[in-house]
């Protein structure tokens, strides 16, 4: 009887332990994310001499609309844009200008024009040259996919993510290169 | 010791022991005397083993100092071969589309680099790169002059009497600025258009030179177009920027018959204010304002005809929740020294609130001028305004404006000084433009005009047709 009982105790606990919320919090946790391709998310990328770590996504549309001419440490904010004809550029006009190749065009144009915008962006031809140029400008911000980001330039996160967060906004669409 | 010797040799033992002692002594003398003898031939041959060595490295020495050179030599021409590639082509440091009297120069705050860098750069030359050129300089060329062109030619026609259909050359507008530092630059509007007569005038109608300080101030000093309201800073000289074909009557310059003070000569200062989301903006001027002297002379560029200056604050908020919406007022205050009158205080108020996305465009604009004699009780009101909309579909962009103004018949101020009748003006334009591309556009517009009270028209009403073509360069 004395065995019979200590077996039903067992039972449950072994019961409670399966339905307790803490159990299901760590099956949560242990239940693999979805894994972030470096090659299909934009890192934004700063002179290593820049001290901003995080931006908020607003402040990084404000730059990279020219509405932003200085950073923290007074050095001139570069602006550094790939040529047109690339995924990277195409999601930075879509998830940062929200305006196609015309609008940024004349947007630019015409903030100089007027006096808005002190100057337009610097385009480059490739991710090489973004980096070296990059890397060699302490004021310079510009976009690469992570998996071009190597140790010569900073990456600063976005609303506090980074670029293999989950939940990181500057994603590529197309093919990963 | 020596006791005890004598003590063996005195011994049968110990004399047998000294005799094989005599024989081994001369034997271990010879040993000794050739062991120090080899001992000293080897010293010497160490010798020449070390001055062989020595100079093999030597010679080693100069052979890697001379290959070191060739490789120092190659990596210049490497680097200068990079370098020439990088100004010609790869960095193109074009103000987008902007036509470029390109002189590279290098920036100043790309030039020093930290012992940070450095670091990198010697961990990448060791391979950090996995493969890749290591980083290497690139100048963050600067352009020192860039000039942009607008222009426009029409064709137009009007039911006014003893008016003639005819073609026209617009402005042509070479807006030229130059970074002359970090935080300086030059800006000037160097237009060419229509002067008296039928003659070209070219006229400076913008030239300033700029001083950003940060993004809350910017200094502005020289010539500018009067920060009064919306109109008059977002268009400025360039019709290809304007939907419609010419400016609101009530924006109309001073050479064209506008009853505003379109440009000033003296200062400015410029820049957001903290205010987050709400995205607040000034511009506080101080300038010569207007001469009470005709149209074509009332920019007061060199003399300003009384101590009094004019002073105009413009404020207005792009708030972050509505992407492309404007709204701001402006206050223009001066006073104005006409010969042989009283002076006459002008004051002239501006609200306006625009909606401008790429597709679509709203602008309101509402204003009011005040002109108010010195020792005279009364004051003399000419409000005005206009709303524009337009939708763009693809290359065509269909608008819409009615705009309305109206002065009092005997205003102290627009006809008796800068011949300009006013009266009671207002009516729609309906147009259509077209996009052929980036930077060639044309515009059809017809106007209607209801007119009331002013001089030298004696109809009630003017149509007006206008073709024109549009083009930035």
């Amino acid at each position: 009887m004395r065995q019979v009982l200590s077996l039903f105790v067992s039972l449950a606990v072994v019961l409670i332990q399966l339905l307790s919320p803490h159990r299901i919090v760590r099956v949560a946790v242990a239940s693999p994310r979805p894994r972030t391709d470096p090659r299909q998310v934009l890192a934004i990328i700063v002179n290593r001499s820049n001290p901003a770590e995080n931006l908020s996504f607003a402040e990084l549309r404000k730059i990279f609309l020219g509405e932003r001419s200085r950073w923290p440490n007074g050095h001139r904010v570069v602006v550094t844009m790939m040529e047109s004809g690339n995924s990277e550029r195409e999601t930075m006009l879509r998830e940062v200008y929200h305006m196609n190749e015309n609008g940024y065009r004349d947007y630019f144009l015409k903030g100089t024009y007027t006096g808005d915008i002190p100057a337009s962006p610097k385009t480059v031809s490739s991710p090489v040259i973004l980096r070296k140029f990059v890397f060699n400008t302490p004021g310079a911000i510009g976009y690469l996919r992570a998996s071009d980001v190597d140790g010569s330039v900073k990456v600063v996160s976005i609303d506090g993510r980074l670029p293999d967060a989950f939940d990181y906004k500057l994603r590529i669409e197309g093919p990963a290169k | 010791m020596r006791s005890h010797i004598l003590q063996v040799g005195t011994s049968p033992v110990s004399l047998a022991g000294w005799a094989s002692l005599k024989r081994v002594f001369p034997l271990m003398l010879g040993i000794l005397l050739n062991v120090t003898t080899l001992q000293a031939q080897q010293v010497d041959q160490g010798a020449d083993v070390d001055k062989q060595t020595i100079d093999l490295l030597l010679r080693k020495i100069e052979q890697l100092e001379a290959a070191h050179k060739q490789l120092q030599d190659r990596v210049t021409q490497l680097e200068k071969a990079q370098h020439g590639l990088a100004q010609d082509s790869t960095i193109q440091s074009r103000a987008l589309g902007d036509t470029e009297i390109a002189q590279h120069a290098l920036a100043k705050d790309s030039a020093p680099q930290s012992p940070a860098h450095l670091a990198i750069r010697s961990e990448t030359l060791a391979g950090g790169q996995g493969g890749e050129a290591a980083p290497e300089r690139i100048e963050e060329s600067k352009t020192l002059l860039n000039i942009r062109g607008f222009g426009d030619y029409s064709f137009h026609g009007q039911d006014q009497k003893g008016a003639s259909t005819s073609f026209s050359l617009g402005q042509v507008d070479l807006f030229i600025t130059s970074n002359i530092s970090d935080r300086f630059r030059f800006v000037t509007d160097l237009v060419f258009e229509k002067g008296r007569g039928n003659n070209f005038e070219e006229d400076l109608e913008r030239v300033l030179l700029e001083y950003r300080h940060s993004d809350y101030l910017k200094l502005e000093l020289g010539r500018s177009h009067t920060a009064i309201g919306y109109y008059n800073l977002a268009f400025r000289h360039s019709s290809w920027w304007q939907t419609a074909t010419g400016r609101p009557y009530l924006f109309l310059f001073e050479d064209e018959g506008g009853i505003l003070p379109g440009h000033n000569v003296g200062a400015s200062a410029s820049g957001g204010i903290p205010s987050g989301k709400l995205g607040l903006h000034y511009i506080a001027e101080v300038g010569n304002g207007r001469a009470p002297m005709p149209r074509f002379q009332s920019v007061q560029n060199f003399v300003d005809n009384n101590h009094h200056k004019s002073f105009d604050l413009n404020v207005f908020a792009r708030p972050e929740a509505v992407p492309g919406l404007q709204a701001g007022f402006s206050v223009y205050r001066d006073v104005l020294s006409p010969p042989n009158s009283a002076r006459v205080g002008e004051t002239i108020l501006d609200a306006y609130a625009v909606l401008t996305r790429s597709k679509f465009e709203w602008l309101n604009e509402a204003l009011l001028i005040r002109h108010s004699p010195v020792g005279l009780p009364r004051v003399w009101n000419t409000p005005g305004f206009y709303t524009q909309i337009s939708e763009g579909f693809g290359s065509f962009r269909p608008y819409f404006r009615y705009q309305y103004v109206n002065a009092p018949d005997d205003e102290p101020i627009f006809f008796p000084l800068y011949q300009v009748s006013v009266g009671l003006q207002h009516g729609p334009s309906l147009g259509l433009r077209y996009d052929f591309n980036e930077s060639v556009a044309a515009k059809l517009q017809y106007d209607y005009t209801d007119l009331r009270r002013v001089q030298g028209i004696s109809q009630q009403s003017i149509s007006q047709l206008a073709l024109q073509l549009t083009f930035a360069f």
